[in-house]
């Protein structure tokens, strides 16, 4: 069945189109794989992803900024009115300070016995948990109590006063002093009440912030994102005055607006749903600003396999393929059609070569040389990608996979090509059948890759999708093989049927047909 | 005399009369064989059919004894083949050719081969694309023989080279032949049949119009001899004698006489009583005999019409 002298030729006449093909596929993939593996791949991909992760940054710290805002104000008007009860009623039996003194420990004592509780079972809170010591720390921080030590007996100091690293940041710790005889004192006190509040709030958010401790936490919540420390550093969340200053600023806008609606304020309007409402327009982030299908695209393309989608699906199954078929259409016509259309092939049967001997022989030739050359491109793919370090689906077995699924295309499409050059004794017949089907395919692939699901749906055009119906390169599931999903196997079953059938058609039509030799 | 090659009511119909039609030779071991015709003749289509190449719409051709379609493999291998058209496949130089091709034949001893390329002065280190059309006749010749076949086919072996190598080549066909192969060899130059072949047939349109055996023509009963006078005179007085004038042309004082074997001493003596410029025998050749037939021919047609 097999001549050895005819194998012999054919790779002599073929070989040196064979090495060219083959040393630039596996160049054309090694620039692919170290340049996109180790370049900056889709930094527009980067720039989105970065743009969200800020947005969101930005909204987490300004909801909290207006919920620390409010809780602390809230407790300040708690604390004022209990604060001028208790003043009231010792104000005529003491001096000012001593008055002072007493009405301030009372209402501190009415806010943490009464108040904090109460507060706390509202929110839901576990006593102990997380959640209310950060709550603690919102609703005693601008009122700064004293310190006890644990039997009860005062130290002298207040219990922030050493919090924050008051010194480097540049500010004091919360003094609480003025604002108690601004209390008294000043009509307009509710006003300053808010902007204390605002001012303290905003300190215990930033300074909380700041703390390594916590800025550790976020970082390693934002690693899946390929947020650095620089690129924290980058947009300011480490930074005491610059969370502050965001904060304080949301908080103007908050109390502006609140003031606003609120003399502005429809029928079926509460205090609590305004606010409810301010709080979520002024913290939502950038991409619940965005209509669905816009966040939907913008998180797919953050979350995209750029690196998996380049390699399997833009280079396997299509640059990729173009220099294998081109050699595939152009040695298939030679091995068969070539010969018969130039006569060469009569020095071939003339010496007794049996007919089916030559087909299946060239045939042997054709599938050999292909799969030598992905041979080739597994070997060079496998050590570009031991090479580059990328964040990627793709893992050595799936590169295999892939390799494996670009022979089997090439396998039935060679079948294809085979075939025509047996049917067909002219060599431009053979092909234009077989070559033009084949290259149809590929560019239908091409045209099909900007409707598939691969690409990102913001540069997607749906409509194209249709051609990946319409060629058998969409039996390589690439998808499939990178999501680790079991479709591609009966893909590859159809793939290598066609071949099968085509190589065994085109035998038998020629040794059938009539040879002008 | 044992037949080697037995073509029997061979059609092969390509249709709108082209191909060949009840095509009937036999071909003896040890015979060289012409083939003449025009071209698109159906000299090549008779050959892929010997070949077992194509498959004939009726009736068969036996290569000793063998069907030629369904058993090509096996009789090719008995076959040395010069295509008409040459294409060699697509290797780098001649040698490397001429190697491959014994590879193909099972065949290491290329002393044979040698001793052909020597004979055709044929450098076989030259690159095949930049061989001319007689070196890549020259280098299917030597791929056609070097094996030493029993029957060679040659179709038209002698297109595209120079008249030394034609004589050349023909001297290797000559030589083949005494051997003993079997040649088979198409031409469509009347010369280089004549002096080669036993037999040689005539095929126009896809149908043999004449085989005629080498030995007839040129040992032919009647002569014909061009007879030029001196003077009007002799010429007038020449053509009152009894002789058969096939052509006549009167303003050269010239005429063409044919005579039988037996005539030719009277002939040369009546000659004697006229002052003559020259004489000289018309060669009846294959040219001539095949020309005659189909002139015959065609004035049966129109007769018939």
């Amino acid at each position: 069945m097999f001549g050895k002298s005819l194998f012999k030729q054919s790779c002599k006449a073929n070989g040196t189109m064979w090495i060219i093909i083959t040393v630039a596929v596996c160049f054309m993939l090694s620039c692919v794989m170290l340049i996109a593996g180790n370049g900056d791949l889709g930094d527009t991909k980067v720039v989105i992803e970065d743009a969200i992760v800020e947005g969101e940054l930005t909204a987490q710290t300004q909801g909290r900024a207006i919920e620390y805002y409010s809780l602390t104000d809230e407790t300040l008007r708690f604390f004022d009115s209990r604060f001028q009860s208790e003043f009231a009623a010792f104000s005529q039996e003491n001096d000012m300070q001593k008055a002072i003194a007493t009405a301030y420990t009372k209402a501190l004592f009415a806010v943490k016995n009464e108040y904090y509780p109460l507060l706390l079972s509202h929110m839901g809170y576990a006593s102990q948990s997380v959640q209310a010591q950060e709550l603690m720390g919102i609703v005693f921080y601008s009122l700064n109590p004293p310190e006890t030590d644990a039997n009860g007996i005062p130290t002298g100091k207040n219990q922030f006063d050493d919090f924050f690293d008051y010194g480097t940041l540049g500010i004091a710790p919360p003094d609480y002093t003025v604002y108690l005889s601004d209390i008294l004192n000043n009509p307009q006190h509710a006003e300053r009440r808010q902007k204390y509040a605002m001012t303290q709030a905003s300190i215990f958010l930033a300074g909380n912030m700041i703390k390594e401790e916590n800025v550790t936490l976020i970082l390693n919540e934002l690693s899946q994102y390929h947020i650095t420390p620089e690129k924290f550093h980058d947009f300011g969340f480490d930074d005491f005055s610059f969370i502050r200053r965001l904060s304080e600023n949301t908080v103007v806008n908050y109390r502006a607006n609140f003031a606003y609606r609120w003399e502005h304020k429809q029928e079926d309007e509460t205090e609590e749903s305004i606010k409810q409402n301010l709080t979520a327009e002024l913290a939502c982030g950038l991409l619940s600003a965005l209509p669905d299908t816009v966040s939907d695209a913008l998180k797919e393309i953050g979350a995209a396999d750029l690196y998996g989608t380049l390699v399997g699906s833009i280079f396997f199954k299509m640059a990729g393929l173009l220099l294998p078929i081109i050699y595939m259409i152009m040695t298939a016509n030679a091995l068969i059609a070539g010969q018969v259309d130039s006569g060469s092939m009569a020095y071939i049967l003339a010496t007794g070569t049996k007919r089916k001997e030559v087909a299946f022989t060239q045939a042997m030739y054709l599938i050999g040389s292909l799969l030598a050359m992905f041979l080739c491109t597994t070997l060079t793919s496998v050590i570009c990608f031991a090479i580059v370090d990328v964040n990627t689906k793709l893992t050595y077995g799936k590169l295999l996979l892939i390799n494996v699924g670009a022979f089997f295309v090439l396998f039935a499409m060679s079948g294809i090509c085979f075939l025509a050059s047996c049917v067909f004794n002219r060599s431009k017949h053979s092909m234009a059948s077989g070559g033009g089907l084949n290259m149809f395919f590929l560019v239908a692939t091409m045209l099909g890759l900007f409707g598939s699901p691969v690409l990102p749906s913001i540069i997607r055009m749906k409509a194209l999708n249709t051609f990946n119906y319409v060629t058998i390169i969409s039996l390589f599931d690439v998808v499939s093989i990178l999501e680790g999903t079991l479709t591609y196997l009966w893909k590859w079953g159809i793939l290598v049927a066609i071949g099968i059938i085509c190589y065994v058609a085109g035998s038998v039509r020629f040794a059938k047909k009539d040879l002008p030799l | 005399m044992k037949p080697i090659i037995e073509i029997k009511k061979l059609t092969k119909d390509y249709g709108e009369g082209r191909g060949v039609f009840d095509v009937d030779l036999t071909i003896y071991r040890g015979e060289t064989f012409g083939f003449v015709g025009t071209n698109g003749s159906g000299k090549t289509t008779t050959i892929r059919n010997i070949m077992g190449f194509l498959q004939p719409t009726s009736g068969a051709v036996y290569v000793n004894g063998k069907e030629a379609r369904s058993h090509s493999s096996e009789i090719v291998r008995n076959i040395g083949y010069v295509p008409g058209e040459i294409a060699f496949p697509d290797l780098s130089t001649g040698t490397e050719f001429l190697r491959s091709q014994a590879e193909f034949l099972h065949t290491s001893d290329m002393s044979y081969a040698e001793y052909l390329i020597e004979k055709l002065q044929l450098d076989p280190r030259a690159p095949l694309k930049r061989m001319s059309k007689g070196m890549k006749q020259k280098t299917a010749i030597v791929a056609a023989l070097m094996a030493n076949p029993s029957i060679l086919i040659l179709d038209e072996p002698t297109t595209g080279l120079d008249p030394l190598m034609r004589d050349a080549f023909l001297e290797i066909v000559r030589e083949e032949h005494d051997k003993g192969t079997t040649i088979f060899m198409s031409s469509h130059m009347f010369g280089e049949l004549e002096t080669t072949c036993d037999r040689v047939a005539l095929i126009r349109n896809g149908y043999i119009i004449d085989v005629v055996s080498m030995q007839d023509i040129t040992h032919r009963k009647e002569k014909e001899y061009k007879i030029e006078f001196s003077t009007e005179n002799d010429y007038i007085r020449f053509k009152q004698l009894d002789y058969t004038v096939v052509r006549d042309q009167p303003q050269y004082h010239q005429a063409t006489v044919s005579v039988t074997s037996e005539q030719i001493e009277k002939l040369l003596r009546d000659l004697t009583n006229y002052n003559i410029k020259f004489i000289s025998e018309v060669t009846y050749n294959l040219e001539r005999h095949f020309k005659t037939i189909l002139n015959q021919k065609k004035e049966n047609e129109t007769y018939v019409r």
